[in-house]
């Protein structure tokens, strides 16, 4: 916790922040591999809703550089494990998620993120 | 080819029994044959049902999953008295045929809400002999177990049979079964397994065991699903759902609710308890109103008790240290329950994939309910599958079940949903219903009195504290009137 499907799937929604506000990038993270049960299934039902490019930049800062450049078009199980692996088994426990275009901090403390905007940034 | 099965079912949440069903029947494709037209016929207040299945199969995949069951049979015969019985089970010989050369049996006489003395459990044994089984009688293991149920009339008013002599209306029934023992219901243990009370963690929002675990079936979790819970509390229904396969995302706008205290969250904590929290996939802190999700349509269900009376708006007074979340109370604004349950209904639209479920509590005022409180709630490509009330007295709360029957795309809700107001319908010629949801804290508060009511009626719990103590039965508990939030683990 904070896996990098959930970091993939939050956006900065501060008051008037539209555009550029995806991926939030990632501040001094410590990280935590935890096994998960593999569900080839799931994964592979996820991929429509995954933002691509920004997954495997996430992975490639943590250190991970199993994931194609490219969604491949063919789907097989190797690829389905390494993605597996990036998107359900890498946890950031501690840092911040900062917002690319307003800056806006996200700290994550035990594993929780702390998306909670400030009074002057709701919309 | 159908069969008959004889059910039995817990003598609680008698509303719940069919939607639960339907819902594992969806889940499992299996088909059930109830024998009418229409389901709400059934007669959900006795604990016994003969239902048609296409297989055996089946009926034991009911009774591994229905809360409700509490244990299913090959049917062989019904009567009104031990006559009528035993001819139904003449007429349906070729039921029981192939068991009586050598199979081992044993009996099981049992009635509802009573229990038979054992020289009349003899009696009724013996009175089966015709049948002629050849296999031996074996106490230990039986092959089969004959089950005899007689349903006492003092099912109602006196439903604890604590006020009777223990052999009064002895042999008095409206109805006898007999069968033969498929499964006994294996989800009810569950019940234990979730008590809250032997949980690492939990608070005063938690929710019943029983209720979680029905919540749990009614979004059909199974493995490989992803179901959200935008008020997730203290996890109550995340470990039902999670247990039966499914990925559970949770949010809050209070933090310490999913935390508590110590390092590892508590929910974390009660989830591995229960050997659930690797699918525990994420906890977020926000207010659902104000989300940072960056897309819809990737849930498979919602699952979630919302908070009736207040909304926590997103506010910060700042933050004097940048990484510490912990306890910040948000300034809140009202936020009236029937706005809350409109903005829900089409957060789940925008959220839900195509197919996928929203299953909520919504609590009422019982004499003012009418059906289309519900049906106002709802937005195009969202539709009613289940609502069961689970009954206090002049209060009770609906569990909801609603549909995305839709495969259009839909932009997220914008949540300026404004309440019915009798000032609003008024401007209409034909007065709109207010739906007796609205504004239901208040109407609690005031003991559900009516405005121009001459006699004051009493609070339904006594007092102001009783209604508090009631009221957090719904979570609904603003951050000052929360006491801490029970940490066993500490
Ligand atoms: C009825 S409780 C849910 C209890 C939960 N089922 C449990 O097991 O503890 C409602 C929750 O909603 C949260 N809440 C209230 N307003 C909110 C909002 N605007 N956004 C997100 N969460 C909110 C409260 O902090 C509370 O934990
Ligand atoms: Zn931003």
């Amino acid at each position: 916790m904070v896996r990098l499907i959930t970091h993939n799937l939050l956006a900065c929604h501060a008051k008037g922040c539209t555009s550029n506000n995806f991926p939030l990038k990632l501040q001094d993270v410590a990280i935590e591999v935890r096994e998960a049960e593999f569900n080839p299934d799931f994964v592979r039902g996820f991929l429509p809703r995954l933002e691509w490019k920004a997954l495997v930049q996430a992975a490639r800062e943590l250190g991970d550089t199993s994931l194609p450049e490219e969604m491949p078009e063919m789907v097989d199980d190797g690829f389905l494990k390494n993605l597996h692996h990036v998107l359900l088994e890498i946890h950031i426990d501690e840092g911040a998620m900062i917002c690319p275009n307003c800056g806006h901090t996200y700290p994550i403390s035990n594993g929780i993120p702390n998306m909670l905007l400030a009074e002057h940034e709701i919309g | 080819m159908t069969s008959q099965y004889l059910f039995v079912f817990a003598q609680a949440h008698a509303e719940f029994r069919i939607p639960e069903l339907l819902s594992i029947a969806e889940l499992y494709s299996i088909s059930i044959q109830f024998g009418v037209e229409d389901l709400s016929k059934l007669d959900v207040s006795r604990p016994f049902m003969v239902l048609g299945l296409d297989s055996e199969e089946d009926a034991r995949k009911l009774a591994r999953r229905c809360i409700l069951i509490k244990s299913v049979h090959d049917f062989w015969a019904s009567g009104s008295t031990y006559e009528e019985l035993h001819d139904c089970t003449r007429r349906n010989q070729h039921l029981w045929q192939k068991y009586v050369k050598d199979t081992s049996f044993k009996f099981r006489v049992d009635a509802h809400n009573h229990s038979i003395p054992q020289r009349r459990q003899r009696d009724v044994m013996e009175s089966f002999d015709y049948m002629n089984f050849l296999g031996e009688i074996n106490m230990k293991a039986a092959e089969i177990e004959l089950c005899v149920y007689e349903e006492c009339m003092y099912t109602y008013p006196d439903k604890h049979g604590t006020t009777r002599h223990k052999l009064e209306g002895d042999g008095q029934f409206i109805a006898v079964y007999f069968g033969k023992l498929i499964e006994e219901g294996t989800a009810r243990p569950l019940l234990t397994k979730f008590d809250v009370k032997k949980r690492s963690y939990f608070g005063n929002t938690s929710m019943e065991a029983e209720i979680s675990l029905l919540m749990a079936n009614q979004t059909l979790a199974s493995p490989g699903k992803l179901v959200y819970d935008p008020f997730i509390g203290t996890g109550s229904m995340a470990y039902t759902t999670a247990y039966f396969g499914a990925y559970v995302y949770g949010s809050d706008i209070d933090g310490r609710q999913m935390r508590g205290k110590g390092s590892t969250p508590g929910i974390l904590r009660a989830a591995s308890q229960y050997g659930v929290a690797e699918r525990i996939m994420d906890l977020c802190t926000f207010d659902v109103t104000r989300n940072p999700w960056r897309c819809g349509e990737m849930f498979d269900a919602i699952i979630t008790d919302p908070p009736y009376g207040v909304r926590a708006g997103a506010k910060r007074l700042g933050r004097k240290k940048p990484f510490d979340d912990q306890p910040y109370i948000p300034p809140t604004k009202p936020y009236e329950l029937s706005a809350l349950a409109v903005d829900l209904v089409c957060l789940a639209r925008y959220m839900l994939k195509p197919g996928g479920r929203l299953v909520f509590f919504l609590p009422t005022v019982n004499e003012d309910y009418a059906e289309i409180d519900i049906h106002s709630l709802l937005c195009d490509g969202m539709e009613i599958v289940a609502n069961s009330l689970q009954d206090f007295g002049s209060w009770g709360r609906r569990l909801i079940t609603v549909k995305k029957t839709t495969a259009e795309k839909f932009p997220p809700p914008t949540f300026d949903t404004v309440p019915a107001s009798a000032d609003a319908t008024a401007a209409f010629d034909t007065p709109q219903h207010i739906p007796a949801h609205k504004d239901f804290r208040e109407k609690y508060f005031q003991g559900f009195k009516k405005e121009d009511a001459d006699k004051p009626e009493a609070s339904p719990v006594g007092n102001v504290a009783g209604s508090l103590a009631a009221l957090r039965i719904l979570g609904d508990v603003t951050p000052n009137e929360q006491t801490t939030v029970l940490d066993r683990s500490l």
